[in-house]
């Protein structure tokens, strides 16, 4: 039967193995996502490294290209560095913060404890805010004058406390990452609770028979083993940080305590109309998420392979 | 595993004051919505009103109305559209499959990362070349495209649970890639679309970014731009602000307390916000 | 029904090859077994017959219709090739009654309501699934979801039906009693049949032919006897059968004219009317195959060894239904054997004879077998 000759055998019909029907119904369907995606975020990227490299100032768009010009002024300018401190204090106090706070409700949460359904829904809530809402609702308990926390520090005899908050700039940006952190931190208990829940009972009781208990168990058995759900937990809230915008613009606008890379980009952009030099400090936060994600998306896919 | 006595009451005071410190904001917002001006002066904010009024809400919402219809219009549009798209390419990569559809994926998921900062000058650029600057479309088509990664990534995740005999069984059945779609996989996507649903409305209702670099101070005005003027505007009275920023809230968390678990599973399937 | 061709298939994997250069011929109105541990390559074969899966190299030809050439760059749909496929979880669909999910394949090819109504009751009185057409797929047990399965297979009177492992799922006793139905079922359609299971006594009791396969390669093709009886190679030899053949080293020697199996333990004369396939192989090393049922008890006369008879320690005996298994030991020498009765007791020793007739000689280096 070897060969490929078949006595009495035709070919009925072929189908080219190209184009079937099928394909084309695939490639309608996928097109218009591709297109959106392609254009959206690829050619619209690589359309503000073309802005941030040329000189364009004022109302009309101008590509005249001028090299790194822009990055170069970007590297003498003050408030650059101002806005590139800022945002390091922020995510240095702020990644690490809502982590450990996260993790804290967590095992909190997964001591056997009544209504955790009811607490849970109440960590979470500030999560599912918008940052606006979060701007005026922290905006009301910062306020010096008649705002929730000083209020509440006269009557518990605590005046002594009282501060300007969110309008001192000795204080300013912690107040900012303080805010954040509320919001946040739900996420990254819900995150690690379910890191917790995934770990089978049977480990946790065989921990107990072994002799560890209370935080014990947590500090050996629980937390070593809850580094998937922490990674991308912090991919999260790098990225966000880095990019936060909307609650530090509507709460503090453009005060030099709080100023951070986005604000500093909206600005030079949209009030300034310094299109070129905005660009360029997008690309720059661009580059700068890209560092923390890719490593990141490598991993998870690879992950996924195995 | 189960503590002695004192150490449950302490774990008790604990979740209980944090409790507080999380619903304290909320809880003053709510307050002070229902407040005269005398009251917002003259009692602590956590306090309830001595004489409640609906003239905050009343007055919120005569600023808010316009942009909270748009809001609206954009939010529930470019959800469907996003989850309709983010529907079939779920499909087409976890079932269809092509060469390179791993390669597709990974720079669709770049896009749930992205800083929308890096995009924002040739965006409006776009808008205004396409006359959808300062208008509701350029914010459906804005918040469709940006939104396509993310439910891309829901709809895999729970496509790939879908056995794929089911497909091959389908397709010797003599079902293409269309019925197979509608009739198969759609059928049995419920759960993926009220996550994905849920997980839109609210990121899309709460962004920021984007309405206020495409749409500000226009008739097409987001509800969130406008709150934030309203901040602007009405500084010292608070009562209006707080109502504003209730009305603002509300849609967000009406679906957390009715539909939250299924928030809670487009959080957790790696989503991001922002 | 028409018959199924697969000439020179070739499926790789990365760097495994999971079809290696298949060739096989399945007659028309066949009942034709794949059978092989798991991983062996029947699933991939199976899968590139239905066309979900595209070979790297090789045809498939249902009929007289190539349905499936690289080199031709021929390619036709699962959706156009008139096969069914049962699968291992049954892949029915959730979300439709039995009723929908027996008319699906009909749908979808555009048939007339009333037909489809017309052959999907037929095909549920069939298989005794009337009572259950409104139903979900959930409110039914392990077994009905498999019948559900099959009548989706069978309602469009396919070219070849194709069955992965169908009765994997089932508990122990539905399945011994599906078997006898399916292979019932299938006499009375008469449709070409190619079936994937990795149990042998599935594969023995049900087949017209089976195809053994490892590793991607095939191992032997024949009717169940025929493996049975005449096992290829090592392989074969061992996976068909329950329990399985006893193995033992020896060296083939030649002692005057008489050719000698010598296993250290025991020497047993090779018969006279196969030692010429034999006489090239004096001095090499082979093995000895003998199946347990070929291997007798015999009364033992006290103090001595009864000629070509091995007296060997009995270690366990194992009694399952109407017979026992002795399992025997001599050295380094295990061996188990099929005996209806025994006197003897664990620690005992008894004389064992084998039937020289029923023995398998296999040549060591190729593991093929020569006799």
């Amino acid at each position: 039967m070897a060969g490929n000759q078949l006595p009495g055998r035709k070919m009925r019909l072929p189908s080219r193995t190209m184009l079937t029907k099928d394909r084309i119904v695939t490639l309608i369907l996928f097109l218009p996502s591709l297109v959106l995606v392609g254009y959206f975020v690829y050619v619209t990227i690589g359309w503000n490294v073309v802005v941030s490299l040329s000189d364009w100032k004022g109302l009309t768009p101008s590509y005249n290209i001028v090299g790194f010009d822009q990055y170069t002024r970007l590297f003498q300018d003050p408030t650059f560095f101002t806005a590139l401190k800022n945002n390091l204090v922020l995510i240095l106090l702020f990644v690490p913060g809502s982590l450990f706070l996260g993790l804290f409700l967590a095992i909190l949460l997964d001591l056997k404890v009544r209504g955790e359904g009811v607490f849970r829904g109440i960590y979470l809530l500030p999560f599912a805010l918008s940052f606006v809402v979060t701007a005026v609702l922290w905006a009301w308990m910062y306020n010096p004058s008649i705002g929730v926390i000083n209020t509440l520090l006269m009557k518990t005899g605590l005046g002594f406390l009282k501060s300007g908050w969110i309008t001192d700039p000795n204080v300013g940006l912690y107040c900012v990452v303080l805010a954040i952190i509320w919001q946040f931190s739900g996420y990254t208990m819900l995150i690690f609770l379910a890191g917790i829940r995934s770990i089978p009972e049977s480990q946790m009781m065989a921990a107990e028979v072994d002799g560890a208990s209370g935080f014990d168990l947590y500090r050996l058995v629980v937390i070593p083993q809850l580094k998937a759900p922490a990674l991308s937990a912090f991919v999260v809230l790098m990225v966000f940080a880095l990019k936060a915008f909307d609650f530090i613009f509507v709460l503090t606008d453009y005060s030099d305590y709080t100023y951070i890379l986005p604000l500093m980009m909206f600005r030079e952009t949209f009030s300034m109309n310094r299109f070129s030099y905005g660009a360029a400090i997008a690309t720059i936060l661009f580059l700068l998420a890209l560092v923390i994600v890719v490593p990141y998306l490598y991993l998870s896919f690879r992950r996924e392979k195995e | 595993m189960r503590f002695p006595k004192p150490r449950r009451v302490t774990l008790y005071i604990l979740l209980v004051f944090f409790a507080f410190l999380f619903l304290l904001p909320l809880w003053t917002c709510i307050t002070t919505s229902f407040k005269p001006v005398h009251d917002v002066i003259y009692t602590t904010p956590v306090e309830l009103p001595l004489s409640p009024t609906a003239e905050p809400l009343i007055t919120a919402l005569n600023i808010m109305q316009r942009p909270l219809l748009n809001s609206f219009t954009f939010t529930i549009s470019a959800m469907i559209l996003s989850c309709l798209l983010g529907s079939i390419n779920g499909y087409i990569l976890t079932k269809i499959r092509f060469r390179g559809s791993d390669t597709v994926f990974l720079f669709f998921s770049i896009g749930i990362f992205i800083p929308y900062q890096a995009v924002l000058v040739p965006l409006v650029l776009t808008m205004s070349k396409l006359g959808l600057f300062n208008h509701i479309e350029g914010l459906i088509l804005t918040h469709t495209a940006y939104g396509i990664p993310i439910t891309t990534l829901l709809f895999r995740n729970f496509y790939g649970v879908i056995p794929n005999s089911l497909i091959m069984a389908a397709k010797t059945d003599g079902a293409g890639t269309w019925t197979i779609y509608r009739r198969i996989v759609l059928p049995l996507s419920l759960l993926p679309f009220v996550v994905a649903a849920v997980f839109q409305f609210t990121s899309i209702w709460n962004d920021f970014l984007f309405g206020v670099a495409l749409a500000r101070g226009s008739e097409a005005q987001p509800a969130s731009v406008a709150l934030a003027n309203l901040r602007g505007t009405t500084e010292f009275q608070w009562n209006v602000q707080m109502a504003g920023t209730l009305w603002y809230a509300l849609p967000v968390l009406v679906i957390f307390f009715v539909l939250g678990k299924y928030l809670m599973r487009g959080y957790m399937a790696g989503a991001v916000k922002g | 029904m028409v018959s199924v061709a697969i000439i020179n298939l070739t499926k790789t994997y990365g760097t495994t090859a999971a079809i290696k250069d298949l060739n096989l011929e399945i007659k028309d109105g066949e009942f034709f077994i794949f059978l092989g541990p798991s991983g062996c390559g029947k699933t991939t074969t199976l899968l590139c017959i239905a066309g979900l899966l595209k070979p790297d190299k090789g045809e498939v030809w249902l009929g007289n219709e190539l349905v499936t050439s690289s080199e031709r760059d021929v390619y036709v749909t699962p959706q156009k090739r008139e096969v069914a496929m049962m699968f291992q979880d049954y892949a029915i669909y959730p979300h439709m009654t039995v009723f929908n999910n027996i008319a699906f394949p009909l749908e979808v090819r555009g048939e007339d309501k009333s037909e489809i109504v017309k052959r999907v009751t037929a095909t549920a009185n069939l298989l005794g699934l009337s009572q259950l057409l409104d139903r979900k797929p959930r409110q039914l047990s392990g077994g009905q979801r498999q019948r559900v399965a099959l009548g989706r297979a069978i309602v469009r009177k396919p070219k070849v039906f194709l069955l992965d492992e169908p009765l994997a799922n089932l508990d122990a006793k539905l399945r011994v009693k599906t078997r006898t139905d399916l292979k019932k079922l299938q006499r009375e359609l008469g449709v070409t049949t190619v079936y994937v299971t990795h149990d042998q006594v599935e594969a023995m009791t049900m087949a017209d032919r089976i195809m053994v396969q490892r590793d991607g390669v095939t191992e032997q093709i024949g009717t169940p006897e025929e493996l049975y009886n005449h096992p290829a190679n090592l392989f074969v030899a061992g996976f068909i059968g329950s329990p399985e053949m006893n193995f033992t080293d020896c060296t083939l020697i030649k002692e005057g004219a008489r050719l000698w199996l010598d296993a250290r333990e025991f020497k047993t004369p090779v018969p006279t009317q196969v030692a010429p396939k034999l006489e090239s192989y004096v001095g090499e090393d082979l093995i000895m195959g003998i199946r347990p049922e070929d291997l007798y008890e015999r009364k033992s006369v006290k103090g001595s060894t009864q000629k070509n008879a091995l007296r060997m320690t009995v270690d366990i005996i194992e009694p399952v239904g109407p017979y026992l298994l002795l399992h025997l030991r001599k050295g380094r020498c295990s061996l188990v054997a099929r005996v209806k009765h025994t006197t003897a007791r664990v620690g005992q020793e008894v004389d064992i004879e084998m039937d020289p007739s029923k023995m398998h000689i296999f040549d060591k280096k190729t593991a093929k077998a020569i006799i």
